[in-house]
């Protein structure tokens, strides 16, 4: 053992200098952890060593190439001249099908990496030294977060040069381009932190994964096959045109990026430009009312969901670090 | 600088700690002993604020830890008794992220981490993954991650629990090192010996409660009280030990007696005159070999203080 009198000097932290982090001012130390988080650096270098994230972001790209050749065959293919409406309708309906895909694919992956996060960490028996630590409730939250979604928003990028190459057969706008991809990152977002509550409210991972996939599964498939259905059944219904779409479909990302793609092609029941709350609320509608498309709707419950999910997965820790009633703020 | 008063905490219908009350003075390396179950763990999780008490106070340093929690988390190192670590990080890299989560400054970590690897002799294996080390590695490797703040107040949960000897007394040596650094150190264990060679402070809790605590010797002088007397008697047959004994077990002030590994062993008051036994003894006919009184040591002491039976500890 060298543990000589040299080694007393040891373990001398100095004060910390302004903008280190150490004793900054509480309001710019909390921003710094936002970006300088130390979960985001060791799980992503943890999560990046292991041959599960280039096999998982493999198996990602392959999938959805297997299924941007399946469509382009399906359009192209035989009877493709009676079938063709020309390079812009190909490229519309095979990057409308590669979202919806990419979508159900992140939907996939999301609660796989975060509903392990936290309950991970109970498992692998870290989770208690880390609560002992300095590192407040809400930046753990946040790291871990962060550090889950990153990856998928790694294989979100990883995607974009097989989204680009279809984009360029044009049908599809920047606009939408841009509008398809933000609800695939929110969506993997609001999964995220719905996973990361789930882990935080669970002992074992299992139970946490299982549990965030059944709600994963019900809030975007679920809500857009049962809305689908009730809103065709409207329709017929109705015979007079398309109906407004159903409430289950307001806040639901495939309905939202289905709407955002192809929205004026009549084929998907829409909102219109605007919704049936905000037309009750104020009786504006028409050309002039405000573009309140589904998917401002779907990133804004989004939001709210990701906010919820959060602060709810804070107080999990606050419970779980034994914050004394009326302690200070962790 | 540990100071604890009227702590209780219940699990359901088990009372973990009951009236606990204790206090460390600093610089010392105080046992915390008792039996599994008896309340040392979840001590120490309150005071490493982990676990709120049900009622009673504790303070680190003269910080409460219900006021300030974050404030006693820069006074305290915590090692648990089961802790696991990162997988794919390295040695330097698991010490560097333990820095950054308590602020250390990113210029100094790195000097901050090669010191203590010094310090808990890891400094050979600083560019291997953490997962690949043994566990009496794992357990120096998380000492010197309880270190990397610089605390005051070390508590360290069963730090040798699973270790062979040699790990164990490296162990020991390194935690009396911290002691010469200035570091308090409560430590506990189950393990008599262990918190005998170490620590000059002790406290035996038991059944959540604490029954004695102070500086080694004291306590063993306390427990000292109803004391043994070995006497061995010299070519004694069956007949003349057992009219040895009967005297003996006769005699005002003693307690029982009992065959030992080399004689008779008399449980008697502190206040028995032993000279006066020994003399009726001779005078009886006895040819006395030896008469000496029976050393304690804490095995004795703990053994005699947490010797109630399983239900009263409910």
């Amino acid at each position: 053992m060298s543990v000589a009198g040299e080694a007393r000097e040891v373990v001398a932290p100095e004060p910390s200098e302004p903008g280190s982090g150490g004793h900054a001012p509480g309001a710019v130390r909390a921003l710094r952890r936002l970006v300088v988080n130390p979960l985001i650096v060791k799980d992503g270098l943890s999560r990046m060593r292991s041959w599960r994230a280039p096999a998982v972001i493999a198996v990602y790209l392959v999938m959805l190439g297997l299924f941007a050749w399946l469509a382009f065959s399906v359009q192209l293919g035989d009877g493709g001249v009676q079938r063709f409406y020309g390079f812009a309708r190909v490229g519309s309906t095979v990057f409308t099908a590669l979202a919806v895909v990419q979508l159900a694919l992140v939907c996939l992956f999301t609660p796989g990496v975060a509903a392990g996060a936290i309950s991970g960490e109970r498992e692998r028996q870290t989770l208690d030294v880390l609560l002992v630590s300095c590192v407040p409730s809400f930046s753990i939250v946040w790291g871990k977060l962060v550090a889950s979604v990153a990856f998928i928003v790694l294989l979100i990028l990883a995607a974009l040069p097989l989204f680009a190459a279809v984009f360029l057969l044009g049908g599809i706008d920047a606009s939408q381009f841009v509008v398809a991809q933000l609800v695939t990152m929110t969506t993997a977002l609001t999964t995220g932190a719905v996973s990361l509550f789930l882990s935080a409210l669970f002992r074992r991972t299992l139970a946490a994964t299982v549990v965030a996939y059944g709600i994963t599964f019900a809030a975007t498939a679920g809500t857009w096959i049962v809305g689908t259905i009730l809103t065709t059944a409207a329709a017929a219904q109705l015979r007079t045109g398309p109906p407004p779409a159903h409430p289950m479909l307001w806040f639901n990302p495939i309905h939202a990026i289905l709407t955002a793609l192809q929205g004026g092609s009549g084929s998907v029941p829409g909102l219109g430009r605007v919704t049936t709350v905000y037309y009750l609320a104020t009786g504006q509608t028409g050309p002039n009312a405000p573009a309140i498309e589904p998917w401002h709707l779907t990133v804004l419950a989004q939001l709210v969901v990701v906010a919820l999910g959060v602060i709810g997965t804070v107080w999990l820790l606050r419970e779980r670090r034994g914050i004394f009633r009326g302690s200070a703020s962790s | 600088m540990i100071a604890v008063e009227g702590l209780r905490k219940r699990y359901g219908r088990r009372v973990a700690l009951d009236q606990v009350d204790f206090a460390v003075p600093q610089g010392e390396i105080f046992g915390f002993l008792g039996p599994n179950g008896a309340g040392k763990t979840t001590t120490i999780r309150i005071l490493a604020t982990l676990t709120p008490p049900d009622s009673g106070t504790a303070t680190i340093g003269g910080v409460r830890i219900d006021r300030e929690p974050f404030a006693v988390r820069r006074l305290i190192g915590y090692m648990p008794d089961f802790f696991g670590v990162y997988d794919r990080l390295t040695v330097v890299e698991y010490l560097d992220f333990y820095a950054s989560c308590y602020d250390v400054p990113a210029r100094r970590r790195r000097r901050v981490a090669s010191e203590l690897l010094e310090l808990v002799d890891l400094s050979a294996r600083a560019g291997d993954q953490v997962d690949t080390l043994s566990r009496g590695m794992k357990q120096r490797l998380c000492l010197a991650r309880a270190l990397i703040h610089n605390p005051q107040v070390l508590l360290l949960d069963e730090p040798a629990s699973g270790l062979d000897p040699r790990a164990r007394m490296e162990m020991q040596e390194l935690i009396r090192e911290l002691r010469r650094m200035g570091k308090t150190i409560l430590v506990s264990s189950h393990i008599v010996p262990e918190v005998e060679e170490l620590c000059t402070w002790i406290g035996v809790i038991d059944g959540g409660k604490i029954v004695e605590i102070g500086p080694k010797a004291d306590v063993l002088r306390r427990a000292a009280v109803g004391r043994r007397l070995r006497i061995e008697l010299v070519d004694a047959d069956e007949a003349a030990t057992a009219r040895a004994r009967a005297l003996i077990a006769a005699w005002p002030g003693v307690l029982g007696v009992e065959d030992g590994a080399s004689g008779l062993e008399a449980a008697v008051d502190a206040g028995l005159p032993a000279h006066r036994l020994l003399r009726e003894l001779i005078q009886a006919g006895f040819d006395v070999g030896a008469f000496t009184p029976v050393e304690l040591d804490l095995s004795d002491v703990f053994l005699r203080l947490t010797e109630q039976p399983e239900e009263a500890r409910q």
